[in-house]
């Protein structure tokens, strides 16, 4: 996305973030963080939660924010419930159509 | 052919989905204290779904966003969390009174406490959330809503006087010891009736889920212009039946029962058993559409993953709001509440949480980042406009009208 002209308010902040490869929804971004040393100003990484995902792994701005999730750990609550709650009820697996 | 089908399907749908206990229960209360009178508040209610739930629609179609994903994007974390709380709990609300709805068709039927059956109902509507097909569960109790169609042909049987009831319409005032007060109060409840948030929150989400594009539009159009107003149709006929059976005998209706006498005055037993299942398919089929909605809004705020359209566990958090929502139904129900008191209370704080619903969805409407060449035209967003003024009257003057009228006492 090099070069695009975005504004944070409008186009970044409280958009949802989609896993790019497997479409899984990953949050809201919270925050942006700006490089100001940069000339103009760039986005150097998103803040959603108490992860932070820099820019290279923002792959497209659309109506929500695609990004390459590598190792970052954006579904530590759905995953907690997961293992916890939703596990343990029979057909937690069952493929939905 | 085949989508001639899905066409008609949507539409039948529609009408048999439109009414819920909130539409039930309001429409025969008002026919029995007003008559027709209030009649133009259910028109005036069906053109606004019509308009907002067409503009998410087209929303979600072109953008493949549901609603509350960009109230948050637009009114920001703040407001929006102000509207989720508003829009959460005033579906939590309608999701109890659809529940007690449910056990109370049960307790009609049987004869047993309905109580009893609270518990047992919200079971079996988490049981379809976790097993049924998004499409299937649409389908199934939309179609059984479509027995509520007794009521048109109950109020045929009855054989009143049209003209009177056309008088009773074409007058909108009230009559007798009624005060302009309790007028207004039940003509917001009714507007809340027939705008009640879930449903644009369903409906768009319900999108997401059948995976609208663009060339849906034409059938999601016909559905929302046919179907919801043939439904409105139907609240009509509630209030008519119950304006030609109580109001010249000065009976106020307080129970689901005297909502659904009328067919059985018609057509005896049989009538009854009719009107039963329907109360039944439309209470419960609005109970999963409840149910859906607080996990959606709540899910579509915090970004979490959400939808039918994948397992139960690749949206444990969806899941676990649903299952949290259906267990404090069934315990606010235990407190042996009156559920059509819930029920009445309901369609009052709907309208109070309208504004904050459909302004998001007007402004969206217009963004061409999300609509591209599907904006808003003048027309749509001249009533647009209209109608997010009378959402916000009738949501300011709710709060008042309801201390002043006692709650419409």
């Amino acid at each position: 996305m090099a070069g695009k002209v975005l504004h944070a308010q409008l186009h970044l902040l409280d958009r949802q973030l989609i896993d790019q490869a497997s479409g899984e929804l990953l949050g809201k971004v919270d925050d942006v963080e700006l490089d100001l040393a940069a000339d103009p100003p760039v986005v150097s990484a998103l803040i959603a939660g108490r992860e932070r995902i820099p820019a290279v792994q923002v792959m497209e701005v659309d109506t929500a924010v695609k990004i390459v999730r590598g190792d970052l750990d954006l579904t530590r609550g759905d995953d907690w419930v997961e293992r916890h709650i939703i596990d343990k009820i029979p057909g937690a697996g069952h493929a939905p159509e | 052919m085949k989508k001639v089908f899905a066409v008609t399907l949507g539409i039948l749908t529609a009408i048999g989905g439109f009414v819920d206990i909130g539409d039930l229960v309001t429409n025969a209360l008002v026919g029995a204290r007003f008559g027709m009178r209030l009649s133009w508040v259910v028109i005036v209610g069906v053109i606004g779904i019509c308009l907002y739930a067409d503009m998410s629609g087209r929303v979600v179609a072109v953008s493949g966003r549901p609603v509350f994903d960009l109230i948050r994007e637009r009114l920001g974390r703040r407001t929006g969390l102000v509207t989720l709380v508003a829009s959460f709990l005033v579906t939590l609300l309608t999701l109890i009174a659809e529940i007690g709805g449910v056990a109370l068709a049960f307790e009609l039927a049987s004869g047993v406490n309905y109580l009893l059956w609270a518990p047992l109902a919200a079971l079996a509507v988490w049981l379809v959330i976790w097993r049924v097909k998004f499409s299937k569960l649409e389908t199934v109790f939309g179609l059984m809503g479509l027995l509520l169609i007794i009521f048109a042909v109950a109020l045929w049987k009855l054989g009143p006087d049209w003209g009177q009831l056309v008088h009773q319409a074409a007058n909108p005032h009230p009559i007798g010891h009624e005060t302009w007060a309790t007028y207004a109060y039940y003509a917001i409840a009714l507007f809340g009736a027939a705008m009640t948030p879930y449903e644009v929150f369903f409906f768009s989400s319900g999108g997401v889920e059948e995976k609208w594009t663009k060339r849906d539009l034409s059938t999601e159009r016909s559905n929302v212009f046919i179907g919801f107003p043939l439904g409105g149709l139907l609240s009509l006929a509630i209030a008519g039946c119950a304006a030609v059976l109580y109001l010249p005998a000065g009976i106020h209706v307080e129970t689901l029962s005297q909502v659904t006498l009328p067919v059985a005055v018609a057509f005896g037993k049989l009538g009854l058993a009719v009107v039963l299942i329907g109360v039944f398919a439309a209470t419960f089929g609005a109970a999963l559409e409840t149910s859906l909605s607080c996990g959606y809004t709540i899910a579509q705020y915090f970004g979490w993953q959400w939808g039918k359209f994948v397992r139960p566990r690749q949206a444990s958090r969806f899941h676990l709001v649903m299952i949290i929502c259906l267990l404090l139904a069934i315990l606010t129900l235990m407190t042996m509440v009156d559920p059509v008191l819930v029920t009445e209370y309901s369609v009052v704080f709907a309208a109070m949480a309208l504004p904050l619903t459909y302004l998001p969805i007007l402004i969206i409407a217009n963004d061409p980042d999300y609509m591209r060449d599907q904006v808003n035209g003048r027309v749509r967003n001249f009533l647009g406009l209209i109608y997010l003024g009378l959402l916000l009257v009738a949501s300011i003057a709710a709060i008042p009208l309801m201390i002043i009228t006692k709650a419409g006492r």
